[in-house]
């Protein structure tokens, strides 16, 4: 009985670990560029196909596969910000929203005429045994793709906090115009945002890929799941982003074993829903008369 | 007639006219959903006036269509019944929406809308007893006029159907968005805060879009549903409501043609692009990207600038002799007691109080000051009095009536109307539209005589817009009434404000350093303006650093420092007091300019 329930939290975390990156580069997305991604589903898909690409077609080590993909991945954001968001950025929110749904169809369809829509596996190099650990048991990837999950969180968390361009980016986080004058290049930051953003979702979609299914549609998912997350933890909040991960991640793997399956994917939206009507002002949000 | 009326007829007289002229049913199809796309686009162009992008519109459709299905099918009844019950259906699904999510703005609501769609789909799917799940629900009746031998066949019949559907659609959101509807909608999207101020509650307006736009998404639904005759989840896809956006983006978002022409253009380029099998969707969502990179505001508008067809706006009527009576007065004269009293008011943001007991009184048809240096929290006071900020302790009253913590708009409509400090005013309009914004409340016309457009209607908007007109006069800014408000130069776009701030009939003025950003030229104008205000019979009270003003204008000071008041006396007694002295030395601001 609480066997079986670790059982759920503990594969619930691990999911949870892969929809905190997503939320995470969606919510740093948001928070600095007032771009809602939603080509982030996208990103995501592009990760395990990469993987799928490098590894299962041309052989490439695991490991050196999963992180050239993650830049590849990341490549493809900065070209999408250079090429489309760069033209957008005094346009009202809902215009580069939907140029982010036009590049969604596009790469979506790209990915379908390239990889053909059929689901494929990423025979990776780990033992199929699963690890016992007393009552509880998870097999080796899944155990990678947790710690790798938490080591990109630390590590994005280190680099927004330790590093010169992380400072960058939340002095534009917090103030455009005054980080411009101070001497940032908010061009580059810009650029550099998406990409990183891009390239979280690509790291979530690469582990989560090896984990399960790998195919042309497996972003949209992916994606809805990263919007309830962020709406959970608050638009640009990116501890928010991993506590609305995590949260949704065990809710949902709660909800499967023990009221439905089918429903499992609306459970995150249940939730937001639940949390508007205790707090009918807004998730996290103060009540916004801007003045 | 118009240009623009020849031209429509035209274009309803060919398009009533085709299936007469032997075109071919696939054509007519193309047409029909069409014209099912353009009462979805419609409304969510409705309600992306007023800021808010729902992107899980399909949902409404889906469910307007299973809602009508559903009926027909288990029930009998007939399609002539259950369209429009799954209309009305819909609008209460949509209000029930309305309710939990219309708080939340942009982003929030775009990504809650795109959940809420997704959780329809799940239980669509997954809902087997009632829905048949993925296998879809199979067998709905064709649309019939009551019994079963008035039963729609062919495609002209239905075409003709969706031509009344669209045709009243049309004139629908045509008359919403030309109306003070339409004002209010935009005015909410383009600064909130000033259209609450200004009466205009945020809520039921955006909520009136919501509902409405529901409505016809549950009715196009409906129609769908014994269009087709089949129903599955599919129709919850989140493609189905990115078609919408991009109808209504791509056509032109908030003009009343842009959907329509949004709807006739992204039906066809698809099926154009069925020579490209394999390729199809890819171009499809190329086009789309071009779309919106290069013509983000829409076709219709791109169309009209090619064709110099510059939209005759209404014009301006003169203002001659409408001057006087754009002011009642202080209705509550009678009444005793002061206009406004605020009472031990306190307000805490964390451990530092904002304002802290702070009691004043604003006498009728006096002009009090409210001054101390920056951070003193005046415009703390300022949001507390009028709504926006519910404060930690105290009470004040309006006219003798308890207004603490009642929504800004309630307090507007009670003749309590402020002036912001920077943004007073709504950037994209006009300036005449922006004061006939502001008189809305002043309308008394019901919704349905709105619609209807009654001689009663036309008669009042002839009226407001006459006032509005006065009040610019009164301002100085007649010859600016076309220009865009946010073209004005800073010394009008103050005098703007002042003018919308005029433009609700108010007994009580507040003003947030009205002079701020002002010449001394200006200033003059200003104060002479302010005293022609009070001369009319308004009580003002006003925030201002300019003590040249402040000192030469008001009949009495009150000061705060660090949220405490500690002085209140005439201009000659606060020049003196020791305390104020002393709270203002090192700056020396309070007599720089006096």
């Amino acid at each position: 009985m609480l066997a079986e329930l670790t059982q759920h939290v503990v594969n619930g975390l691990i999911l949870g670990g892969g929809y905190a990156l997503m939320g995470i580069g969606l919510t740093l997305i948001f928070g600095i560029m007032r771009v809602v991604n939603f080509a982030h589903g996208e990103f995501f898909m592009l990760g395990a196909f990469f993987l799928f690409t490098l590894f299962s077609l041309w052989g490439v080590n695991f490991f050196l596969a999963s992180l050239l993909s993650v830049l590849g991945v990341g490549l493809v954001g900065a070209v999408v910000e250079r090429l489309v968001l760069r033209r957008l950025r005094l346009q009202p929110i809902e215009i580069p929203m939907l140029a982010m749904v036009a590049l969604s169809v596009i790469i979506q369809n790209a990915a379908i005429l390239l990889w053909d829509p059929s689901p494929k596996t990423i025979k990776h190099v780990f033992s199929p045994v699963p690890l016992t650990l007393g009552p509880i048991h998870v097999v080796s990837i899944r155990l990678f793709a947790g710690a790798m999950a938490v080591a990109l969180i630390v590590g994005s968390h280190l680099f927004i906090q330790k590093t010169r361009l992380g400072r960058a980016m939340r002095a534009t986080f917090q103030d455009t115009d005054m980080a411009r004058l101070a001497g940032v290049d908010v061009d580059k930051i810009y650029m550099f945002t998406f990409a990183f953003g891009a390239a979280l979702a690509g790291a979530s979609g690469a582990l989560l890929g090896a984990v399960f299914w790998v195919y042309p549609a497996m972003g949209d998912l992916a994606a809805l799941k990263s919007f309830a997350v962020v709406i959970m933890g608050g638009l640009g909040d990116f501890l928010g982003a991993i506590v609305g991960g995590l949260l949704l991640g065990v809710a949902e793997s709660l909800g499967a074993g023990y009221i439905s399956s089918g429903y499992k994917d609306a459970i995150g939206f249940v939730l937001i829903i639940l949390l508007l009507l205790w707090r009918p002002q807004g998730l996290f949000g103060k009540k916004t008369f801007p003045r | 007639m118009t240009t623009r009326g020849f031209w429509g007829i035209v274009a309803a007289v060919v398009l009533l006219a085709l299936p007469l002229l032997g075109v071919d049913d696939y054509y007519l199809h193309l047409l029909i959903m069409a014209g099912l796309f353009f009462l979805l686009a419609a409304g969510m162009n409705l309600l992306l006036a007023a800021g808010q992008l729902n992107l899980g519109h399909t949902a409404f459709f889906g469910i307007g269509a299973y809602t009508s299905g559903l009926l027909a099918l288990h029930y009998g009844l007939s399609p002539l019944w259950t369209l429009p019950l799954a209309a009305a259906f819909t609008g209460v699904v949509g209000y029930l929406l309305g309710r939990l999510t219309l708080k939340l703005r942009g982003a929030y609501f775009v990504l809650v809308t795109v959940g809420f769609a997704e959780v329809i789909r799940l239980v669509a799917t997954n809902w087997m007893d009632l829905t048949q799940g993925p296998m879809g629900l199979a067998g709905v009746p064709p649309f019939n006029l009551g019994t079963e031998r008035l039963t729609l066949v062919s495609k002209r019949d239905y075409y003709y159907l969706m031509a009344v559907m669209a045709g009243g659609t049309l004139y629908l959101t045509a008359r919403l968005l030309g109306s003070r509807i339409g004002r209010a909608l935009r005015a909410i999207q383009s600064n909130e805060s000033l259209a609450e101020s200004s009466g205009i509650s945020a809520y039921a307006h955006t909520m009136l879009a919501l509902v409405v736009s529901c409505v016809l998404a549950g009715a196009a639904g409906g129609f769908y549903a014994h269009y087709i005759t089949f129903l599955s989840p599919e129709l919850f896809g989140f493609q189905n409501t990115v078609t919408m956006a991009v109808m209504v983006v791509a056509g032109g978002q908030g003009m009343v043609l842009g959907p329509a022409l949004g709807s006739l253009v992204f039906t066809f380029v698809p099926e154009m692009l069925r020579m490209a099998v394999f390729y199809r969707m890819l171009l499809y969502g190329v086009i789309l990207l071009l779309v919106v990179m290069f013509m983000p505001r829409g076709l219709v508008f791109y169309l009209r600038a090619l064709l110099r067809d510059r939209a005759k706006q209404p014009g301006v009527p003169s203002a001659a002799g409408a001057d006087a009576g754009f002011t009642s007065g202080d209705d509550g004269a009678r009444m005793a007691g002061p206009a406004l009293a605020v009472r031990d008011v306190t307000v805490r943001f964390g451990g530092l109080a904002a304002v802290e007991g702070l009691s004043l009184d604003l006498t009728r048809g006096e002009i009090l000051a409210l001054i101390g240096p920056n951070g003193a929290g005046k415009s703390t006071a300022f949001n507390v009095i009028t709504g926006f900020q519910v404060p930690d302790a105290g009470r004040v009253d309006f006219d003798g009536r308890d207004i603490t913590s009642m929504a800004p708009y309630r307090i507007a409509e009670r003749g309590l109307v402020r002036m912001f400090q920077r943004t007073s005013i709504f950037p994209e309009a006009r300036a005449i539209d922006n004061v006939l914004t502001a008189c809305h409340r002043l309308a008394r016309r019901s919704l349905g005589e709105l619609v209807l457009t009654t001689s009663g209607y036309r008669r009042e908007e002839e009226r407001l817009r006459g006032r509005a007109r006065a009040i610019l006069h009164f301002v100085g800014l007649d010859h600016k009434a076309e220009e865009a408000a946010k073209n004005l130069s800073c010394g009008e776009q103050r005098l703007l404000g002042l003018a919308i701030a005029l433009a609700p009939d108010p007994s009580v003025l507040l003003l947030d350093e009205p002079a701020a950003g002002l010449n001394a030229v200006e200033t003059e104008r200003l104060m002479r303006l302010i005293e022609s205000i009070r001369g009319r019979g308004l009580s003002v009270l006003l925030v201002e650093h300019d003590m040249k003003l402040v000192m030469g204008l008001c009949d009495r000071v009150v000061v705060l420092n660090y949220g405490q008041k500690i002085a209140e006396g005439t201009p000659a007694e606060i020049q003196r007091h020791p305390e104020v002295i002393r709270a203002y030395l090192g700056s020396g601001e309070i007599f720089a300019h006096s």
